[in-house]
């Protein structure tokens, strides 16, 4: 039953997937809209979905599958967020496949899923310091998407060319501070995941927290790709394209944390 | 029958002078309300009068409801028939509707797409509404025109994108800015075109204009019409740190700005956006700025091209708008036909309802009911008209709805009529129906 319920979810973000990007094929706002609803209604199914798997399995973050599924979760919320409030539509399109793409990872990650978990993993401590930085990487594909927008529409502009793609998408100002302010929002999460994490070292005896795990040096690295890009920005005014190119190196950056590490080197880290 | 008709002069076919002499002062307008209203032939008029054309829409019993309106129009203005035949166009029943749909539409206008037609019809249809020279038909008429126009702006993309140049420099400028409230123009040098264009923006809620030019009093004198700041330059572009939009009409015979002095006032401004506009010909600005950083550079030619291919990019959209005036037409057509049988059914109905309450108020005297019981008979009776008529209504409108369109195009009675006119014998309804008409 749960895996033909996520293979449903699977759908649904699919086709929210396709209409986002018929909608900047066509310019047919009506396809936004649905395209939208669809994918608020993929968000409510997901949600039923972890909270039914939190109190079945009575644990939410301990598997590659179910943090990979929180991820995507959590970059259809951020996405949900900022079109809420921004009236935006257009950044669906680079953002929700991104989810959709998570969400299938997660699908065919469903068959390592139950092995034992150690006791250490069974608490709060696991579900606050990986829900917080999983938030982050969230909002750090919404910055990534933004980057995208900002570096097509400023193709655009400066070969002239002038086509629905350039009307759909955004004023360069307003990617290029959306996409800082994602990178803020990013930032401010993964500085309190990182804390949450020293802090669970220090009341857990079975792990000790050392700056020498594989993990925990290139999630620094991350995250110090994205503040030394917003000190720049701050101090020389860097800005538009430079904005972009970081929240595309950054995200790289993240993916190689995040899965990368753990395929080519040892880590106390489960993910 | 009534006829739908319309007779008018545009840009298409008419030079200024003509539509001149043919167009109605708000005085005029009261006044041919009046003449219309005291006309035999004509029941229902609306006008149109702006500076690109001159329209009549009527109602009319005649034959020839269009030599009705040219006849007015010829008396009225003093024009030779000769010459109004020459320069007006006619139109009749569907033929009209197609017209005006089109008109709304902006598929008549001079640029395809432009936005105000719809606003000046919508101020004619209310003009004629308040004196009170429309009736049912030409309400109709124009409430769905002005629908048509809506659904032809929001369904298809006829409006985007600029077609003169200083509007796509402005809009260009709000792609880049998003919102142009507190940015700066700097407007070097002189010109018609810069100065629209420095117009346009400040329309829209630029701050602050800087205007500089190589003389003093010069600069001051085009400063005075945006209230800008005058600027004497010579060599010193400090200036443009400031400068969100730059917009460049010298006829200095070199660049005044080249790629490393850009760079630097770039650097001065850290890195905030600038769109350089350069309209000079010989060129201002050097094109090797456009590889700068956060600077956007378009010269005339590229500007030109933008409004070149928007408006071809209209010329697409229109034949999709047409398609949408092609449907709405035939559902304007199907309304009509409903509309049509409308009287007869309520003729009817009052027919019935008559000999109810005759009898009604009998068998109240008769019966001597209590209020409460000749509540309940009254409800009975009127559930007996409602199932009786229920049938027979449903059929005749389903008639007119499906009557030929052709034939009505053609002038030739529907289906639906022979029905009514049947309905009409049978309950000897047309002394009903005159009567009504003549109390209205």
């Amino acid at each position: 039953m749960n895996s033909r319920f996520f293979y449903t979810l699977l759908l649904v973000y699919l086709a929210a997937s396709i209409l986002h990007i018929l909608f900047l094929a066509t310019g047919n706002r009506r396809i936004a809209k649905f395209a939208y609803w669809l994918t608020i209604g993929g968000f409510v199914l997901h949600s039923g979905f972890i909270v039914v798997r939190w109190r079945y399995a009575g644990h939410l973050m301990a598997h590659w599958y179910d943090s990979t599924s929180f991820l995507a979760w959590a970059i259809i919320l951020i996405y949900l967020c900022i079109a809420y409030r921004t009236r935006l539509r257009t950044i669906g399109v680079f953002v929700v496949p991104a989810a959709f793409i998570a969400a299938l990872v997660a699908y065919t990650l469903q068959t390592q899923e139950d092995t034992a978990i150690p006791v250490y993993l069974q608490n709060y401590w696991l579900i606050a310091h990986s829900s917080v930085i999983f938030l982050a990487y969230a909002a750090f594909v919404a910055a990534f998407g933004f980057g995208l927008m900002y570096l097509i529409e400023e193709k655009k502009i400066r070969e002239k060319q002038h086509t629905l793609i350039f009307s759909l998408l955004p004023a360069l100002g307003r990617s290029d501070e959306l996409c800082h302010k994602c990178i803020l929002v990013g930032v401010i999460l993964m500085t309190m995941g990182i804390l949450i994490g020293m802090l669970w070292t220090q009341y857990v005896k079975e792990v000790k927290w050392t700056w020498l795990d594989s993990k925990v040096i290139f999630t620094i690295a991350t995250w110090l790709i994205y503040v030394l890009q917003l000190g720049i920005r701050q101090t020389l005014g860097w800005r538009g394209r430079k904005t972009a190119y970081s929240a595309i190196i950054g995200l790289a950056a993240v993916l190689f944390t995040y899965v990368g590490v753990n395929l080519f080197l040892p880590s106390i880290h489960a993910f | 029958m009534n006829q739908i008709v319309t007779v008018g002069t545009s840009h298409h076919i008419a030079p200024l002078d003509f539509r001149e002499q043919l167009s109605f002062s708000e005085s005029q307008l009261t006044e041919a309300f009046q003449l219309f209203r005291e006309h035999p032939d004509v029941q229902e008029t609306a006008i149109l009068s702006t500076c690109n054309r001159v329209e009549i829409y009527a109602v009319t019993h005649s034959k020839d409801g269009c030599a009705a309106l040219s006849d007015f129009l010829s008396n009225y203005h003093q024009i030779e028939p000769g010459q109004l035949d020459k320069f007006t166009y006619s139109h009749q029943n569907l033929d009209a509707v197609r017209h005006l749909f089109n008109v709304t539409a902006s598929l008549d206008s001079m640029v395809v797409g432009e936005p105000q037609i719809l606003g000046q019809v919508k101020e004619a249809y209310a003009q004629s509404l308040t004196a009170s020279a429309t009736g049912d038909i030409l309400n109709r008429l124009f409430t769905k025109a002005l629908s048509v126009g809506k659904r032809v702006r929001t369904e298809t993309n006829i409006a985007a994108g600029a077609v003169s140049i200083s509007y796509a420099a402005v809009e260009l400028a709000k792609k880049i800015f998003q919102s142009l409230e507190d940015k700066t123009v700097a407007i070097i040098g002189a010109g018609e075109m810069s100065e629209l264009t420095a117009q346009h923006l400040v329309k829209n809620s630029v701050s602050k204009v800087i205007v500089a030019n190589r003389t003093y009093q010069r600069a001051v004198d085009i400063a005075k019409k945006f209230s800008g700041i005058p600027l004497e330059y010579d060599a010193d572009l400090s200036f443009l740190v400031e400068a969100d939009i730059v917009i460049s009409s010298t006829d200095a015979p070199h660049y005044l700005i080249d790629r490393h002095s850009l760079a630097e006032i770039m650097r001065q401004r850290k890195h905030r956006y600038m769109f350089l506009i350069d309209i000079a010909v010989p060129r201002d600005i050097d094109p090797e700025v456009s590889k700068v950083d956060n600077a956007f550079l378009y010269n005339i030619d590229d500007l030109e091209m933008v409004v070149a291919s928007n408006l071809k990019d209209r010329g697409q959209e229109a034949e999709i708008a047409a398609q949408i005036v092609k449907e709405e037409v035939a559902k304007f057509q199907l309304q009509l036909q409903a509309f049509e049988v409308n009287p007869t059914i309520k003729a009817l109905h009052q027919q019935f309802q008559g000999v109810v309450s005759k009898e009604l108020e009998v068998c109240v005297d008769k019966a001597q009911l209590t209020p409460k019981q000749q509540q309940t008979v009254e409800a009975m009776t009127q559930a007996i008209i409602k199932k009786l008529l229920h049938q027979p209504t449903t059929n005749l409108r389903q008639v007119a709805l499906n009557s030929d369109l052709i034939e009505v195009v053609n002038n030739i009675d529907g289906e639906h009529v022979q029905y009514v006119r049947a309905l009409q014998e049978m309950f000897g309804l047309e002394k009903a129906a005159n009567t009504r008409d003549t109390e209205d």
